[in-house]
């Protein structure tokens, strides 16, 4: 969210701090850190932003979710310097500036970092999308990682249901179709669809907490979260 | 007296050479830390910062003492191109503190979005697997496509009546 002590920021991007963006808002002419939200630098320092809940999906799977929603229109001047879509994957090449060859990870690998009360696991996109439903936990928190039907989009939940007692002990089901029926938990027995809300058994119509999640490169979630621990790293 | 001329002249030289000295770094030294694809150290990048911020008063003392350096060497007996010289010394500060207001990087490299615009989902001309970074606040979603963000990285939004920044 933009609106911080009383006033409506308007940010542009500004510099680089080890590759993470540095933004600036006009407002004030305050510093902020893309990826913690923190005001580094200016009147504003020491303020955080607050951080709206976001998917990463394929245009298939949100459209099949959302048939009333926008989407950002290119601009035609631009539009030939977009970049590809895996414009992610291509990033990989590049050298990184800083390293932490730690546990196997390479810099430019991609990982799904999770941060829950003051902990922090970075998964390894790769063996997410291989294994398709991961159960782990960060800190406490017990999250369960969820590979959508197009197999590329990702979304994380609190690995318990509302109202019910005990670990649900969820399992994937095939599924390739947006919408379809992705995974079934073993406690009550109930269907689930990838924006983990039940659709049968006797937990329908109930839905699971979601966890917010960053994709983002090994260099520089760990540049930001020294504790981290790992999840699917080659090392394991 | 001409001893005097002589030393009031090199005051007003030192001057403006200390006047270019304090520009030059309030344009250069941000940019040259803040570049891509190099290692920032933290107190570094706090320093670039705090003379991106004040740079620009800095800037601007430092022009009017070289405008008005230049114009006590003018009156001065010194030969015509070195009058000539001090004067476009002092109109390179007056340049530099232009520039001190303006970051490159900003304006040019990461090439803004000002005025964002959005279309239904049925009128998106996109792939099936294009990539979105997708939000939903009330019953308002709306979808920022990676193609996009990858090439703006900042879109200033309001979705659902909550300001938001979409960042890639």
């Amino acid at each position: 969210m933009r609106d911080v002590a009383g006033r409506r920021l308007t940010f542009h991007l500004a510099g680089i701090n080890n590759q993470n963006f540095l933004m600036r808002d006009e407002e004030t002419g305050s510093y902020w850190q893309q990826i913690s939200g923190l005001a580094i630098s200016g009147p504003l320092k020491g303020q955080q932003l607050t951080l709206v809940l976001s998917d990463e999906l394929n245009f298939a799977t949100w459209k099949a979710e959302e048939p009333e929603g926008t989407v950002l229109k290119s601009v035609a001047k631009y539009a030939p310097e977009y970049e590809a879509k895996d414009w992610d994957v291509r990033m990989r090449r590049q050298a990184a500036v800083i390293q932490f060859p730690e546990h196997g990870m390479q810099s430019r690998d991609l990982v799904l970092g999770i941060q829950t009360l003051g902990a922090s696991r970075a998964l390894l996109y790769d063996r997410v999308i291989q294994e398709k439903l991961v159960k782990t936990y960060v800190g406490t928190q017990p999250v369960l990682v969820v590979v959508g039907p197009d197999g590329q989009s990702v979304r994380a939940f609190s690995d318990r249901i509302p109202g019910v007692e005990g670990v649900p002990d969820f399992y994937r089901m095939t599924a390739n179709q947006p919408g379809a029926v992705l995974m079934m938990d073993a406690a009550s027995g109930s269907e689930w669809n990838f924006q983990g809300c039940a659709v049968s058994g006797s937990a329908k119509g109930a839905c699971l907490e979601r966890i917010p999640m960053l994709k983002d490169y090994w260099f520089n979630w760990r540049n930001y979260n020294p504790g981290t621990m790992i999840w699917g790293n080659r090392a394991n | 007296m001409n001893n005097m001329q002589r030393s009031d002249r090199t005051r007003w030289i030192f001057v403006l050479l200390a006047c270019l000295a304090v520009s030059l770094v309030s344009v250069a030294y941000p940019m040259y830390v803040i570049r891509p694809f190099r290692a920032q150290g933290a107190r570094e990048l706090m320093t670039a910062l705090a003379v991106f911020r004040f740079g620009p008063v800095l800037t601007v003392l430092s022009a009017l003492a070289a405008a008005a350096a230049a114009i006590a060497y003018w009156r001065g007996r010194a030969s015509t191109w070195r009058r000539m010289l001090m004067a476009a010394g002092a109109m390179l500060v007056c340049v530099l503190a232009v520039l001190a207001r303006v970051n490159v990087f900003e304006v040019l490299l990461f090439h803004p979005l000002e005025h964002p615009e959005f279309a239904a989902v049925s009128e998106a001309k996109l792939d099936a697997d294009d990539k979105l970074i997708a939000v939903k606040i009330g019953r308002s979603a709306r979808a920022y496509p990676i193609r996009e963000m990858g090439y703006h990285h900042v879109v200033n939004d309001v979705v659902g009546g909550t300001a938001l920044a979409a960042t890639y």
